[in-house]
């Protein structure tokens, strides 16, 4: 166990530019501009223009108790969406860290000195994908939160002073301490869905000599297009069909897009998702994505991911570097 | 069998597990290319040992089949483990510096010794960092802002901390300047040596572990070409320095090696060839002097790259 926390420390020595600075800098600059935003609102209007429902309100006491209401319980549930692009960082970091992960070691045979230390393989590929499927996913959702936050008690700030004073009943409602629980609580069915993923790009990061990056994307893509084009052919002579779009879901998908938080909308009925008008429902949406993992398809990949994890293990075990 | 074992009388405590390392059959085959060819010896606990061969000798393949880094035929056993099968727990036990090892470049010093500190159970942390005092690393220099000799010094610093029952060094020097290469191989010798431990080096420099060596291994294209202790070297192999008129009749004794210096001839007897060879009879042919390992591995060598 403490072999696995120096280990984990070690991904993180190496990585911290792309698990630690890089969300800071998508943070600072949602800060800035969202933030700066408010503050210039703030700066250059005189008085407080408050759309609500197409009619130009002035005075703080036109504005309706419903709408104040709302707005307070729209900023409490969802302020952590403002955080959205941190999300869209993460995936494109863990892909990329997934595929150097055991590709790196051997290409500059540093591998040889942690192989010379008491650490097995098993240890150090499960830390790799420890940090790939919840550290990183962790410091971005504390990041996320973090900057949230912020941008929630400027935003507060700057209403207040317009004369909309949402503090008191943001911090009353509930949803506000919530929000952080909810977010937290998709991190066991992000793992879940991105095991395939990161199974996938280990292994090609300890089998691949080089070029990670077109072996991880190239074979599936070009599978799918083989297949396609067979598919094609096979469908003109004889009528009979493959299921292309099948494989192209179901491996294909899950084998790159894994680690893209939410992938598993995809899967959930669209018009529930279309009815969030108060804010986002966090217990609904919680409920609607793991509704996901009744599907069976879900956890074959997942298993997949493990076997090939394992694999993994059992290629950088043998791997002779030079 | 090639037995380094036994071959002197042990002066010292002999520990109870005889055989630190020991081969039989040993075969490694790269295709066709076979870089072991079924090698037999045996290591015994508490010696230091220079495993000695050209350029793709198989020293290197050798060493990697010890440390369960590659897949290998023939039985070949380390501290009584099988490097194939119980390689997590041979590295308890185990280290080594491999010739091709880099330091990851992003590593820090210090963060270097917290790490091997962290994971390895018989690190000294205090000894690390005394060598490290004793170069000009930095606890915050990366190994990236290092030069290649003070990336070996931290390598070793590090390494020399581990109090390992084998330790394995292959062309553990490489990149370092001559003093701290001596000093590196002093404290090889006083600090970190023992009667427990076990230290298998190569080297192309073997005029500079000479000295600390107690048995020789020189290999050549996967085979053993001579395996004995340094003390056994030193009665089997005798260098004359004869003077010209003596040359014909030195040379009809069947030299291993013979070259010209201030103009005698120097040559390399084996005392145990084929016919045998007495030293009285060396003695009458001029000045007798024991070989320095080089000039036996040159001897012994002869061809290789032919």
């Amino acid at each position: 166990m403490n072999t696995m926390k120096w280990l984990i420390r070690r991904e993180l020595w190496e990585h911290k530019g792309a698990f630690v600075y890089a969300p800071l800098a998508v943070a600072a600059a949602l800060v800035l501009l969202l933030g700066g935003g408010f503050l210039y609102a703030l700066a250059t209007t005189g008085a407080f223009h408050f759309q609500a429902n197409g009619q130009q309100v002035i005075t703080i006491e036109g504005v309706p108790p419903e709408m104040y209401a709302r707005a307070a319980a729209i900023a409490a549930s969802s302020y952590l969406a403002i955080t959205a692009p941190l999300f869209l960082v993460l995936p494109v970091v863990v892909f990329f860290y997934c595929l150097a992960a055991l590709h790196d070691e051997r290409r500059d045979r540093s591998i040889l000195f942690w192989k010379s230390l008491p650490m097995s393989d098993q240890e150090t590929v499960l830390s790799k994908a420890a940090v790939a499927l919840v550290v990183a996913p962790l410091l971005t959702v504390a990041i996320g939160i973090a900057t949230s936050l912020v941008l929630l008690v400027l935003g507060l700030l700057a209403s207040a002073v317009k004369g909309v004073n949402l503090i008191a009943p943001v911090l009353a409602n509930a949803n506000f301490y919530l929000s952080p629980l909810y977010l937290l609580s998709f991190l066991p069915l992000y793992i879940v869905w991105a095991l395939p993923t990161v199974g996938w790009l280990l292994l090609v990061s300890s089998w691949a000599r080089s070029k990670v990056f077109l072996w991880a994307v190239g074979v599936p893509v070009i599978a799918l297009a083989l297949l396609a084009w067979f598919d094609f052919l096979v469908g003109r002579f004889s009528g009979l069909s493959l299921n292309v779009k099948w494989f192209g879901e179901e491996v294909v998908a899950r084998m790159l897009g894994g680690l893209m938080p939410g992938i598993w909308f995809g899967e959930v009925n669209g018009r529930a998702l279309a009815e969030q008008n108060a804010g986002l429902d966090g217990p609904m949406l919680i409920g609607l994505s793991y509704g996901t993992l009744a599907s069976p398809a879900v956890w074959i990949a997942a298993a997949a991911g493990c076997a090939m994890i394992y694999g993994a293990i059992r290629l950088r075990r043998w791997r002779d570097e030079g | 069998m090639n037995t380094v074992q036994d071959a002197v009388p042990n002066t010292t405590l002999k520990p109870a597990s005889s055989a630190v390392l020991s081969a039989r059959g040993l075969t490694k085959r790269y295709g066709k290319q076979v870089a072991v060819d079924g090698i037999d010896f045996e290591i015994p606990a508490g010696r230091i040992v220079g495993l000695i061969g050209p350029n793709g000798s198989g020293k290197t393949t050798t060493l990697k089949a010890a440390l369960g880094l590659i897949p290998f035929e023939g039985e070949l056993s380390v501290l009584g483990l099988d490097p194939r099968t119980q390689r997590d727990a041979l590295m308890k036990d185990v280290c080594f510096i491999a010739d091709v090892t880099i330091l990851p470049r992003w590593l820090r010093v210090k963060d270097a010794v917290d790490f091997v500190e962290g994971v390895h159970p018989r690190f000294d942390r205090s000894k690390a960092e005394r060598y490290i005092a004793n170069t000009r690393l930095k606890p915050g220099m990366k190994v990236k802002e290092m030069s290649k000799g003070m990336v070996v010094q931290l390598h070793l610093a590090l390494v020399m901390a581990i109090d390992a029952r084998l330790l394995v060094l292959d062309e553990p020097t490489l990149g370092l300047d001559i003093l701290y290469r001596k000093q590196f191989y002093q404290h090889l010798l006083e600090d970190y040596f023992d009667e427990q431990k076990t230290i298998v080096i190569t080297t192309h420099q073997v005029e500079e572990i000479e000295h600390i060596l107690t048995d020789l291994l020189f290999i050549r294209d996967g085979k053993i070409a001579l395996a004995a202790s340094m003390e056994e070297i030193g009665q089997r192999y005798v260098e004359v320095m004869v003077p010209n008129e003596k040359a014909a009749a030195a040379r009809a004794l069947q030299p291993l090696d013979q070259r010209a210096m201030f103009g005698k001839s120097v040559m390399l007897f084996d005392t145990q060839r084929a016919g045998g060879l007495s030293r009285s009879q060396l003695e009458a042919l001029g000045e007798v002097r024991h070989p320095s390992v080089a000039d036996l591995f040159v001897a012994t060598m002869k061809g290789s790259y032919a």
